[in-house]
């Protein structure tokens, strides 16, 4: 009886977590007409107009390349200067508890909701005509990345054993050698976790880019997607179709780094 | 530069040769973290330096058009909307995060054991923190809408009245918050999960032979080992939640009414559509000095439960 | 309360002299008043050309931008297109929901952004674009005025206005033309003939009918834009109007939460159990919906629903069966005026180009054609009586009788303000009265008090621009 109800809850909660998925699928792939008629588990009569008018009509290419552009290079740009210092936020004892105020600072951008900082942008933007540039959205979200890479990178170099580098050191390395030689490529899967976190975040943003830009020419996927929910006329078909758009990708990668969810979303604070 | 022997001024690496002036290991740390430095200034700072001087601007129609002195923090210390939409922010994070430690921890003690599918089982909960807070937003419209959702035949095949979620002010809000429900309860579950793992079964199996029932050992045992890890998701969640706008962007925009406008969004609206910048920031700041606040808790938790899962 | 300063070209030097990096930006610098320096008189119809504009024709790409509207369509489809053949340039037509457009381009404006050269706008945005130096001077840009534009769509595009109530700040400041009217957009009452053997003249009219003939949910007596903000405000004022009231009286304080206002919305509110319980939540879209599937009785809509769905099978179960009035009166006529109208951005990148395109688009031969193909709201006097067109298209000259009787909103760069707030109670008031099934009385009262105060707080704020 207990195994019974144990069974039964699990299915309750699998289908809560995913039948909101289902819906948005079968929505996306049903006709304008069908999708007023009523309720559907299946799409019945599955069409992909709506893709196709997502694609033509409603510049979605275009809010994935500007994803891909602004995503990609912040995260990298992060990488490489977050990575360092992560380093040695993990290695030395900087003078003066500059190192915990650094990662204070770190651990305050990240933490800090978006809301609060979305206006200042805007303003800062504006003064240096970046707003509706990828430019613009690529310096604020490298910045905001790479609290989070120093966070998660100080949590990941700090779990390989100083040992080993101290061997380098006595068998004659530099500090600097040490660090490209033996340390990166142990932090390697760290690494790896920590820029997948990044792209989930980067490409899953909205409000930032909601306010830095104004035309397909710079806005990503989640703003696109918004625009399909005019107050007139809500395009529901490829609405629908843009969700899915925006979900798939993220859903891989989120599979992929599974083993690290929670690290990735305590900062490093819970392993 | 590869071959020079290694001295650094961290204490405990031994083995450092006379210093050199100008060593480069030695200023190493300091050029390792500057770029870092820069970088988050340019998105801390300095756009708080921009919020503090626009918050004392006033602005006409866009345009800065002179001091403002305190007038803009007066104006909306004494504007009733910006305390309404206070008081629903409190309620709405209050209700979803206490619901999602709840549900959380529940989940977790149902997968807390292998089973067959536990890994599909562990997967399907996780996904929904996963996609964008946008994407979210627009599954469940597509749920709660009269025209398209099935929200509203299901009610009606239960003999219920059809609820009309987004049509009314309770219902609005309710929908809201489950929808937060959904999407951020994976969190604490995976918060959870970690820390039900990470704590020893002997002094549990200890109790057990004492004749100590689950429940009992559930709250005597468990929960108490529990609480510090708990707590970082909860104060995690909290401070996340205060931020909540992209689900009510789409939702929503804060209706019917202000059943749904959280401060966020009213922030964002005196800003943006307004583009009262002044009021808006000043908004924002207070709001950004409570926050910092809940983040110093956050640290402080966070520093004790790294030191426990380590 | 802070003031804006007694000299307003002090305002805009301070602006230049910070220097704040909108280097560039003189010509912009002057937000609130850039007509107040403007040495050129308001000109009522058209002014010179300048001589540097004619020299070379202008050529390259404009980019448009607009929020999405059913009345666009033809715009989008037809004229865009047709303006690039016979001209050459380029058109990158933008379009967005009503809200995120109102932002869009106010940002892209107020930051010299340059991202647009047009902006279509509601013509209720031209006082705050105007006086925020987000959109810049047709006079001074030289603009050709067609004489024959409707007086009453032209004179949404001033700024200040030329008639009516002015702003303390800016009544010494003469008028100037900011945006051009492109389509002359008011309610109308849209019925069903099934329903209605001749059009219902009053409120009480439409009331009695649904009483007696409305079997919700199968068929509502009426439907009606419920959501917040824009859409509910677009549903009250014509009640407002035709009862007496006003959405701000001429002193700028609101006009609305009087008996005439209350009566209006009491009006409104009586009418819900005669209508769909989703109100709330339904926009254009959902409530021209129920009309085309003969589930609604009436309405009143812009025209953008008669010109692209009411006669077209595809969308339309009623086709032939709409007809079109000016929207009821009841102490008086009243239709809410809300013409799309064309600003030239503050950061324009082709400003020749983007002049062209208006002064083609606005033309006595493009505005017939407009009228001809699809019974567009031409803003033309001749176009709107042309005989081809009329006879092909029904609602014309119910719509040329509307811009005439048309009431328009205050005019004040606050105005979007205004009508979020009174928006947000007329929502609030439909959700409650819907909930409690009666009291209209009270709730009406109620909720227009509240945003009578909101309202009024927020001159208080501004005592100095408003009052002087």
């Amino acid at each position: 009886m207990g195994r019974f109800l144990k069974g039964l809850a699990l299915v309750v909660i699998v289908i809560c977590c995913l039948l909101p998925f289902w819906w948005l699928f079968v929505v996306s792939l049903r006709h304008r007409v069908d999708i007023f008629a009523g309720p559907a588990a299946w799409p019945t009569n599955p069409t992909t107009e709506n893709y196709q008018a997502l694609f033509g009509q409603y510049h979605m290419g275009s809010f994935l390349i500007n994803s891909l552009v602004v995503v990609s290079v912040s995260v990298i740009i992060s990488l490489l200067i977050g990575t360092p210092a992560a380093y040695a936020l993990a290695r030395f004892d900087l003078p003066g508890r500059l190192g915990s105020v650094g990662l204070m600072s770190a651990l305050f951008v990240r933490m800090v909701p978006a809301i609060l900082l979305v206006v200042p942008f805007y303003i800062a933007l504006g003064r240096f005509g970046l707003l509706n540039n990828r430019l613009g959205l690529i310096i604020i979200y490298t910045g905001i990345n790479t609290s989070f890479v120093i966070w998660m990178m100080q949590s990941f170099l700090a779990e390989i054993p100083k040992e080993i580098e101290e061997a380098a050191l006595v068998d004659g390395d530099s500090r600097w050698s040490a660090m490209w030689r033996i340390i990166l490529p142990l932090a390697g899967p760290g690494l790896a976790a920590t820029a997948i976190f990044a792209v989930i975040a980067t490409y899953n943003d909205f409000l930032i880019a909601l306010t830095m830009t104004s035309t397909p020419k710079s806005q990503t996927v989640p703003v696109g997607i918004s625009t399909l929910i005019g107050k007139i006329q809500v395009e529901w078909g490829p609405m629908a179709a843009a969700g899915v758009i925006g979900a798939v990708p993220i859903i891989i990668f989120a599979t992929i780094v599974q083993r690290h969810f929670v690290r990735g979303m305590t900062m490093g604070a819970v392993k | 530069m590869t071959t020079e022997l290694a001295s650094t001024p961290a204490p405990d690496m031994s083995a450092s040769p006379p210093r050199r002036p100008w060593d480069f290991d030695r200023l190493l740390p300091y050029l390792l973290v500057i770029p870092a430095a820069l970088a988050l200034a340019l998105v801390s700072i300095y756009p708080i330096y921009e919020a503090i001087k626009a918050s004392f601007t006033k602005y006409l129609y866009g345009r800065p058009v002179g001091s403002a002195g305190f007038s803009n923090y007066i104006d909306v210390a004494h504007d009733p909307v910006f305390w309404q939409s206070m008081g629903t922010t409190v309620e709405f994070v209050l209700l979803a995060v206490t619901a999602e430690t709840v549900l959380g921890l529940a989940l977790a003690l149902l997968v807390i054991n292998e089973f067959k599918g536990v890994k599909f089982v562990r997967l399907s909960i996780l996904l929904p923190m996963t996609i964008a807070p946008v994407v979210v937003g627009v599954i469940w419209r597509l749920i709660y809408s009269s025209e398209t959702g099935f929200v509203d035949p299901l009610f009606v095949a239960l003999g219920l009245g059809a609820p009309r979620v987004l049509s009314h002010e309770t219902s609005a809000f309710v929908g809201l918050v489950v929808v937060d429900i959904w999407e951020w309860t994976p969190l604490l579950f995976l918060i959870a999960l970690a820390g039900l793992q990470s704590i020893p079964q002997e002094p549990l199996e200890a109790a057990a032979v004492d004749g100590a029932g689950p429940v009992r050992i559930f709250f005597q045992h468990t929960l108490p080992l529990l609480i510090p890890i708990l707590a970082v998701g909860v104060i995690l969640r909290l401070i996340d939640a205060i931020g909540t706008f992209d689900q009510i962007y789409v939702l929503t925009r804060g209706g019917p009414g202000t059943a749904t406008q959280l401060i966020s969004i009213y922030a964002y609206n005196t800003a943006f559509n307004f583009t009262d910048y002044g009021h808006g920031t000043a908004m924002l700041i207070a709001l950004l000095v409570f926050v910092s606040l809940l983040i110093l808790v956050a640290v402080a938790l966070m520093r004790r439960a790294a030191a426990r899962t380590s | 309360m802070n003031e804006i300063p007694e000299d307003p070209k002090t305002v805009s030097r301070r602006n230049v002299l910070r220097g704040v990096g909108y280097g560039a930006a003189f010509a912009a610098t002057a937000p609130i008043l850039a007509a107040c320096s403007s040495g050129t008189s308001g000109g009522t119809t058209s002014t010179s050309p300048s001589p540097g504009d004619t020299a070379n024709s202008p050529s390259g790409k404009i980019t448009i931008g607009s929020f999405q509207d059913p009345a666009m369509k033809p715009f989008r489809e037809v004229y865009v297109k047709k303006f690039t053949e016979q001209t050459g340039i380029q058109v990158d037509y933008q379009e967005t929901a009503y809200d995120t457009w109102y932002q869009n381009s106010k940002s892209d404006g107020l930051q010299k952004t340059g991202a647009y050269d047009i902006y279509v706008m509601d013509d209720n945005w031209v006082p705050e674009y105007a006086a925020g130096g987000i959109i810049q001077s047709l006079d001074k840009l030289g603009l050709k005025v067609n004489p024959n534009i409707l007086p009453k769509g032209l004179d949404q595009g001033y700024w200040p206005p030329r008639s009516g109530p002015k702003l303390a700040a800016f009544k010494d400041t003469p008028p100037e033309l900011f945006a051009l009217v492109i389509i002359d957009d008011v309610n109308m009452l849209y019925y069903n003939k099934n329903h209605f053997s001749t059009p219902p003249k009053t409120w009480d009219d439409i009331y009695t009918a649904m009483k007696s003939k409305a079997t919700p949910p199968n068929l509502y007596g009426w439907a009606a834009r419920g959501v917040k903000g824009n859409p509910s405000v677009m549903t009250y004022l014509p009640l407002l109007n035709s009862y007496g009231g006003n959405f701000a009286n001429d002193d700028w304080t609101p006009g609305f939460a009087g008996p005439e206002g209350v009566g209006a919305l009491e009006r409104l509110l009586s009418f819900l159990p005669y209508m769909s319980p989703s109100t709330p939540e339904m926009d254009t879209d959902q409530e021209t919906g129920l009309l085309l599937q003969g589930k609604a009785m009436a309405l009143t809509e812009y025209t953008g629903t008669a010109v692209s769905a009411v006669d077209n099978p595809d969308s339309s179960k009623v086709v032939g069966m709409i007809d079109f009035a000016t929207t009821p009166s009841q102490v008086k006529a009243g239709p809410a005026i809300g013409t799309f109208i064309c600003g030239i951005a503050s950061a324009a990148p082709n400003v020749p180009a983007a002049k062209a395109f208006l002064e083609w688009f606005t033309s006595d031969e493009i505005q017939t054609d407009f009228a001809r193909n699809g019974g567009s709201a031409a803003v033309t006097s001749t176009a709107l009586s042309d005989s081809e067109a009329v006879s092909k298209y029904r609602w014309l000259p119910a719509i040329a009788e509307s811009v005439n009787n048309a009431v328009p909103k205050p005019r004040t760069p606050d105005e979007p303000k205004f009508e979020d707030i009174l928006g947000t109670q007329i929502n609030l008031a439909v959700v409650e009265a819907l909930a409690q099934g009666g009291n209209y009385t009270q709730i009406a009262t109620a909720h227009l008090k509240t945003a009578a105060e909101q309202m009024q707080a927020m001159l208080d704020q501004n005592k100095s621009v408003y009052f002087g």
